[in-house]
């Protein structure tokens, strides 16, 4: 067959610039680590890289709202842990008054203590979270949620209990609103211990008198421990709803190394065969380079 | 003696000829588009002497260029198809670069807004929280128009590269007519053929198939007639027609490649504008430009509608129902020029998850209208107007139209670059929901519990009225509102439908909904337990339902029918765009390595070798040389002749 002298050189240059732009490719593959370079490379692990990366994003920004919860929860625990604390100590107090030895003067001390405890309670009931949002008063987080009144305490917030998604499928309140901790169940802790500091301050005087600070010992005595009950609740549901948290976290890690493991499977370079690949690829552009010049430079005319 | 002399004349002259076409070959070996030539050599008429024929030299009878049609003709299509899809394949590279690069692509901005809603989810009365959504709804918009303003950049560039490519086909068809021209008189004039003005000629021809596949056919053995698509001529003998670009009548924005002859203008259709670059530019336009502004379009449009939707199912801080979040564009709707009627159509997007990204052309015949969808060319057939079609409405707004009016209505296509936020003021983000669900606040004895409301999409447009409430007695909730079908679903999944006014059967745990409102209630209620469900006036600081409601939009399937949410209707798009550029790239190597094989066959033929002119050099040289000794020889005899006396 014959052959012309310029298909010669172009065949030469096209090969020439061919390897060329495979070494090109493998020099930007390198620096940019990536072996998808555009989707054109891979069509199909492009957009899964895409679905991939979105769904990282979004696993991420879960584990940015069960944060906040969970600085929602963990205030409420502490909270409730002083209120619990309170509500004990109030309660030994009520034993303390029923001693049948004390009398008005020994009584009224108790009294003084026990409306401490309803100021210090009804503080604790109005505190907030560290974003200045209050624990207890439902959606209106930045209402007070108690005042406090001579007959105990009138609640401001409203009956909802805000929640935020920690979960593709789920969400947990991250607060509460004061009616269901402090008033659920048909107790009324407020005006319980006002009613009693009150009852407290009366002199004894009769039988009758003796009968009703019985009577409001008593009464008084059931709301505390009916609080206390729904407290615990509260709680236990609110340490409940913590554990799901930690478990959630716990899956959104596991679930952040496999998206991590699966973006790098897909779109990762493997150095190893890229450095052995460019350095393949040298050494047949050297031997084209070398061929190129062996053959073109042969011709008739150098010898006539 | 002088037949001597006059044998090494025609051989010297033959030898020097020699030397001069081989001298022609090696000066335009790198000439492009150059085919070698050769003499064509044969014996002078021999004369009879009696004893026989004796020779009267060599003659030259022709210069002939070393030249086959049929590789030429493979060169040329060749060329046409690679040269298509190069010019699709650089066009498209732009789509692919875009969408590779990740900082800049649509996810991360569709992520970062989603983000800002979670993060105002968490902190709903907090300034900086609402302040940050509404800058990510910006940056989100910003995207989507910067995006949507570099493909309508790439549509401009289609336009100009069209017209420059229509330039130079008529270019080329002018100058082929004058070497027609040129040919005609050489060949008639001498009888020999003009190498070099053939070799011009069929360079041109190759070069008009880069723009656009021109057909071949030879008239009078030496004319040239070409012509592109079914028979439309562009050559014909020594006449050149020409090619022009004209605004698409149903779309302005687009140029279409036209045929003139004379003041008379018509279109040609796509169709029969195959191969080359105009060819390339009409298929790239078609199948990766069009689609890929109009997905990203549609992306704009259903992410806005739908959020818009749940946007107004809220309550802003100004304690009044939210309104749109951002601003829709309307479909594109242009009149063909062509229109004789004075309809006025109107269109709007009624149902962004039934959009496709295809365009519309609605036809009318003189008693119906033709609704084509353009993506696939289905087509629907209407007696009248107003229709709805995959999401779209076609109304006549105003006037008739003719037979054979068209509009072109294009839902998608400036979505992206259009899109803009409608909210201006934090106050004005919706998170909070309309309405209140509340148990009594004294009286209620059980432990039943209400849950907080939420409100489905139909409610902004039928608010509750008034309050209701519900009371509980011996296992039954009455007190629904009037009129409003009850729907109940238990906790373990069993939906029942109680018609409005019924009782209904408590269940714990149970989702009602009615009236456009959800809401559950759980525990034990005693006999006369008391909720109330009313609309609410004042948005509480931390009411964050609608906000919790908006982020579950970044994953719902609110698109192509309830099958892919936003990210998942890009990530085609990516996976679509990807697609095509590697079998562009991958056709586009083929052809290439097809167009390199038909060249060095045809070079193989035609090409100049040096080694062979080298050869044909010395063999000319030699030739020259050996005549030359025959005259010295007959000048020799002749000098022996004269030197007798």
């Amino acid at each position: 067959m014959r052959i012309s002298t310029n298909t010669l050189y172009q065949n030469g240059l096209n090969r020439l610039s061919q390897l060329q732009v495979e070494q090109d490719r493998l020099m930007q593959q390198i620096s940019s680590k990536k072996r998808i370079l555009t989707p054109a490379d891979d069509p199909v692990g492009a957009a899964r890289a895409l679905e991939l990366q979105n769904a990282q994003r979004v696993n991420t920004q879960f584990e940015r709202n069960r944060m906040f919860a969970e600085n929602g929860m963990n205030a409420i625990e502490s909270n409730l842990q002083s209120v619990t604390d309170l509500l004990i100590a109030a309660k030994a107090r009520l034993t303390e008054a029923g001693n049948a030895s004390y009398d008005d003067t020994q009584r009224s001390y108790i009294a003084i203590d026990l409306k401490n405890d309803l100021e210090a309670l009804v503080g604790l009931a109005n505190a907030q979270d560290g974003s200045g949002n209050y624990l207890y008063a439902g959606y209106s987080t930045d209402t007070v949620p108690y005042t406090l009144t001579a007959a105990g305490a009138t609640y401001n917030g409203d009956n909802q209990v805000r929640q935020l998604q920690v979960s593709n499928t789920r969400q947990l309140p991250v607060a509460d609103n004061g009616p269901n901790v402090f008033q659920a169940n048909g107790n009324d802790i407020f005006a319980a211990l006002a009613a009693i500091t009150d009852l407290l301050q009366t002199p004894v005087a009769s039988d009758a008198d003796a009968q009703a600070l019985q009577d409001g010992l008593t009464a008084a005595s059931d709301a505390l421990q009916g609080t206390l009950d729904n407290v615990l609740t509260v709680r236990a549901r609110n340490g409940s709803a913590l554990k799901e948290i930690t478990a959630l976290n716990s899956d959104g890690d596991s679930r952040e190394l496999q998206y991590a493991k699966s973006l790098s499977e897909l779109q990762d370079l493997d150095y190893a065969k890229a450095l052995s690949d460019l350095a393949k690829q040298q050494t047949v552009l050297e031997a084209a380079q070398k061929a190129f010049v062996a053959t073109t430079s042969l011709s008739l005319f150098n010898l006539i | 003696m002088s037949n001597i002399f006059n044998i090494g004349k025609t051989a010297l002259n033959a030898a020097q000829v020699g030397i001069s076409v081989t001298g022609h070959n090696i000066a335009n070996a790198n000439t492009e588009g150059y085919s070698r030539q050769v003499i064509v050599q044969s014996t002078n008429q021999a004369q009879n002497w009696g004893f026989g024929y004796l020779g009267n030299g060599t003659q030259v009878d022709t210069v002939k260029r070393i030249y086959n049609d049929l590789l030429s003709r493979q060169i040329s299509n060749s060329q046409s198809i690679a040269s298509s899809i190069n010019t699709q394949l650089s066009n498209i590279n732009q789509i692919n670069d875009m969408l590779a690069d990740s900082e800049a692509g649509l996810s991360p901005a569709i992520q970062d807004f989603f983000d800002s809603i979670n993060d105002l989810s968490s902190a709903p009365n907090d300034a900086a929280s609402r302040q940050a959504m509404l800058s990510n709804a910006e940056a989100l918009v910003s995207r989507f128009n910067s995006l949507g303003t570099r493909l309508q950049e790439m549509q401009s560039s289609v336009n100009s590269q069209l017209t420059a490519s229509v330039n130079t086909v008529n270019h080329y068809a002018k100058e082929i007519a004058r070497l027609n021209e040129a040919i005609d008189l050489a060949t008639t004039s001498t009888g020999q053929p003009p190498n070099d003005l053939l070799d011009q000629r069929d360079q041109l021809v190759l070069a008009l198939n880069k723009e656009i596949k021109g057909t071949v056919v030879v008239q009078d053995g030496n004319k040239y007639n070409i012509s592109i698509g079914n028979g439309i001529p562009l050559v014909n003998g020594l006449t050149a027609y020409s090619l022009t670009t004209v605004n698409s009548p149903t779309n302005p924005g687009k140029l279409e490649v036209a045929y003139q002859v004379g003041s008379t203008v018509s279109i040609l259709s796509e169709q029969s504008l195959q191969g080359g670059v105009i060819g390339g530019l009409i298929e790239y336009r078609r199948e990766s430009l069009d689609k890929a502004q109009n997905t990203l379009g549609q992306i704009a449009v259903a992410l806005a509608q739908s959020f818009n939707t749940q946007h107004q199912q809220g309550l802003t801080n100004n304690n009044v129902q939210g309104g749109n979040f951002f601003n829709i564009p309307s479909p594109q709707v242009n009149a063909s020029s062509r229109n004789t009627g004075n309809a006025d159509i109107s269109s709007s997007i009624t149902d962004a998850n039934l959009l496709t990204a295809s365009d519309y052309r609605l036809r009318y015949d003189g008693s119906n209208y033709i609704v084509t969808r353009l993506s696939d060319n289905t087509v629907q057939t209407f007696g009248s107007l107003p229709q709805t079609i995959d999401g779209v409405s076609f109304t006549l707004a105003g006037g008739a139209m003719n037979t054979g009016d068209e509009f072109l209505i294009r839902p998608t296509a400036n979505a992206a670059t259009d899109l803009s936020v409608a909210v201006k003021q934090i106050a004005d983000i919706a998170a909070g929901a309309p309405v209140i669900a509340t148990s009594a606040a004294s009286g209620n004895t059980g432990s039943g519990a209400i849950s907080g409301a939420t409100v489905s999409n139909g409610y902004a447009s039928a608010p509750l009225a008034s309050p209701f409430t519900l009371s509980y007695n011996s296992g039954d909730l009455s007190g629904f509102p009037a009129g409003e079908a009850i729907t109940v679903t238990t906790s373990a999944g069993v939906t029942t439908t109680y018609p409005a006014g019924s009782t209904v059967p408590y269940s714990a745990g149970a989702t009602i909904s009615v009236a456009g409102i959800s809401f559950s209630l759980s525990g034990a209620p005693a006999d006369g337990d008391q909720f109330t469900i009313a609309a609410n006036t004042s948005n509480a600081a931390g009411d964050n339902r609608n906000a919790l409601q908006l982020a579950a939009l970044q994953t719902a399937k609110t698109m192509l029918s309830g099958t892919a949410s936003y990210q998942d209707t890009f990530n085609q798009l990516v996976s679509y765009i990807g697609n095509r550029t590697r079998e562009l790239q991958v056709t586009g190597a083929a052809e290439d390595a097809l167009l390199a094989q038909s060249i060095t066959a045809q070079q193989s033929e035609s090409g100049v070798n040096l080694d062979e002119e080298a050869v044909n050099l010395i063999r000319y040289q030699q030739a020259y040389q050996a005549a030359g000794k025959v005259m010295q020889i007959a000048s020799t005899l002749f000098e022996t002749v004269l030197s007798i006396r």
